[in-house]
């Protein structure tokens, strides 16, 4: 037993003192208790390594997808976009139909706000490109007379949506002594609509995803709350608050968010990456007007913050649940 | 100290553990609480940490009435109560200083002055020299020290003890007793929950002795034989 003359001792023993000076200490030691926690879980984190990865890769990749998702959407649509700028309506004139006559047509069109260019192409002209086609040459100089018409080719504004050039298709199919209006856009109208589509299902899967990741999270917390009830019953007796008792599971919440966010991030850089060499090869088929987009710096900051608030919104929920009886 | 007012205690759908129950322990008294298994005194005990609310009567702590304690109120109630346990419940993860220490921690008490009177306690109950083992490596009697230790530290006014020494050999059960009896001695007051008699007797502190959770004898210290 130790001696009674040591005066540490006794001051275990000193008549207890409930008038606390502990107020103005109070907001540093919950700041304390806070870093205290940060540390603690994550140290416990680490101490099983393998559970963290599983649950750290779960809803890395569960965050991953959206983000995979937006990456090919994204670069679909600019590709669209890219494909659509040069994409010229063909207006087949009556035959028969002279040259000023045509021309005419031409400057009227010239004159829309939708139109970005019109060229006229003569019978002639047309008829020497098919000759330039290998192979035709012979058979069109069999040819008595020329029975191609005049071709209006019309360039549409670049940027125009593709309800917009629809537009302009029907108004020229309209118009007096064009006999065939040739569209090969109308692809662009369904890329669109698909997009549409796959849009809206990305973000359905983005928000199916993300729960699934909220309910990875809660439940590696409910585990893990539940495998240290013993811990936690003796904390509650010792007097600690239900607050106190919680704030390392949501810390472990916010480092697995920020875990499987960091991890989603690289994914999606990975996925970027394997993506840059075809879709660089795809841009310079374009000539440069291919501008492949990756993801913005501002979502791969954006994801990991996002992803801990995630986290810890789930072991929040979860240690509420749990510890609701807990006292 | 503690006042007890006819105090019943029903646990649902079960008999009744304690029925009117009334008793004071004054400021700095050490007192004994026995009885056969099952007379209700861990149920007594129960009821002074808000672990269980009674189904009648008044208790009283330093004049304030528990049942004025809702549940947010309750883990400042058991900041002023050391509570010592028959299995230790030590956290057998954290070393004996850790253990110690939780208290002081969870009083938000500076990091300083928590390690000052951790090593205090620790050194109180002769086990300085272990502060960095964990629990596992220790003794059933140096377990239940460190448990004393951990009860102590952040200087509770009043100190409870259930069968503290249920796992002890006599020898050991005669110097944990004894640990209790000098924090009497500098003023805090002890209720202990013991069905060992001879124990009790060798003590010669106040003996309440219960019985299907009634009141059958309230020994004065003085008339220990
Ligand atoms: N949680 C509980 N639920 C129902 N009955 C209980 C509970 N705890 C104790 N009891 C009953 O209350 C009575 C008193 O128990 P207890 O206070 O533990 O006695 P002791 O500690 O003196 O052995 C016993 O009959 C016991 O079965
Ligand atoms: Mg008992």
């Amino acid at each position: 037993m130790p001696s009674e003359t040591n005066p540490v001792d006794q001051q275990v023993n000193a008549p207890p003192r409930h008038t606390e000076r502990q107020r103005p200490r109070k907001f540093a030691s919950w700041h304390e208790h806070h870093w205290w926690s940060a540390g603690a879980s994550l140290r416990r984190l680490m101490s099983r390594p393998l559970g963290t990865l599983l649950t750290v890769a779960v809803m890395g990749l569960a965050l991953a997808l959206p983000l995979a998702f937006y990456l090919l959407l994204g670069n679909v649509q600019k590709l669209g976009d890219a494909l659509g700028q040069n994409q010229t309506v063909s207006a087949f004139l009556r035959t028969g139909q002279i040259g000023p006559a045509a021309e005419l047509i031409a400057t009227k069109l010239r004159d829309r706000s939708d139109v970005a260019a019109v060229a006229v192409k003569t019978p002639q002209q047309g008829l020497d490109e098919l000759a330039k086609m290998q192979g035709f040459g012979g058979a069109l100089h069999a040819l008595d007379d020329n029975p191609l018409p005049f071709v209006l080719d019309v360039l549409p504004k670049p940027g125009l949506a593709a309800n917009e050039v629809e537009q302009l298709v029907a108004d020229l199919r309209a118009v007096q002594g064009v006999d065939l209006v040739q569209d090969s856009g109308t692809w662009r109208q369904r890329l669109d609509a698909l997009l549409d589509v796959g849009k809206r299902a990305a973000l359905v899967l983005a928000a199916l995803l993300t729960l699934a990741a909220l309910l990875v999270v809660g439940n590696t917390i409910r585990m893990d709350i539940s495998s240290r009830s013993e811990e936690i019953d003796v904390l509650m007796l010792v007097g600690a608050s239900r607050a106190f008792v919680r704030r390392p599971y949501l810390y472990a919440g916010i480092w697995y968010g920020l875990l499987s966010g960091l991890l989603a991030v690289l994914l999606a850089v990975v996925v970027e990456l394997a993506l840059a060499e075809p879709v660089s090869r795809l841009g310079a088929a374009y000539e440069g007007r291919l501008q492949i987009g990756g993801l913005p710096p501002w979502l791969l900051v954006a994801v990991p913050f996002a992803a801990a608030v995630l986290g810890w919104l789930g072991a929040r929920l979860v240690s509420a649940w749990q510890l609701r009886k807990a006292a | 100290m503690i006042r007890f007012e006819q105090v019943s205690k029903r646990y649902e759908g079960g008999h009744e553990a304690l029925s009117q129950l009334t008793f004071h322990v004054a400021p700095g008294e050490m007192a004994f609480v026995t009885g056969h298994s099952g007379a209700g005194k861990s149920t007594l005990l129960k009821l002074l940490g808000l672990i269980e609310r009674p189904s009648h009567g008044l208790i009283a702590l330093d004049g304030q009435s528990l049942a004025k304690i809702g549940r947010a109120g309750i883990p400042k109630l058991r900041r002023r109560i050391g509570m010592v346990f028959q299995d230790h419940r030590l956290l057998m993860d954290r070393t004996v200083y850790a253990n110690v220490e939780l208290p002081l921690v969870i009083g938000g008490i500076a990091p300083a002055e928590r390690a000052r009177r951790a090593r205090a306690a620790l050194e109180k109950v002769g086990l300085l020299a272990y502060e960095r083992q964990l629990p596992a490596s220790l003794s059933a009697g140096e377990r239940q020290r460190v448990g004393i230790a951990r009860a102590i530290v952040a200087k509770p006014a009043l100190l409870i003890a259930d069968e503290p020494t249920g796992n002890l050999d006599p020898q050991l059960a005669v110097e944990i007793m004894e640990l209790f009896a000098e924090f009497q001695q500098f003023g805090t007051t002890v209720l202990i929950a013991s069905h060992d008699l001879p124990l009790i007797k060798r003590m010669k502190k106040r003996v309440v002795v219960l019985d299907h959770g009634r009141l059958v004898a309230d020994i004065a210290a003085q008339e220990v034989l």
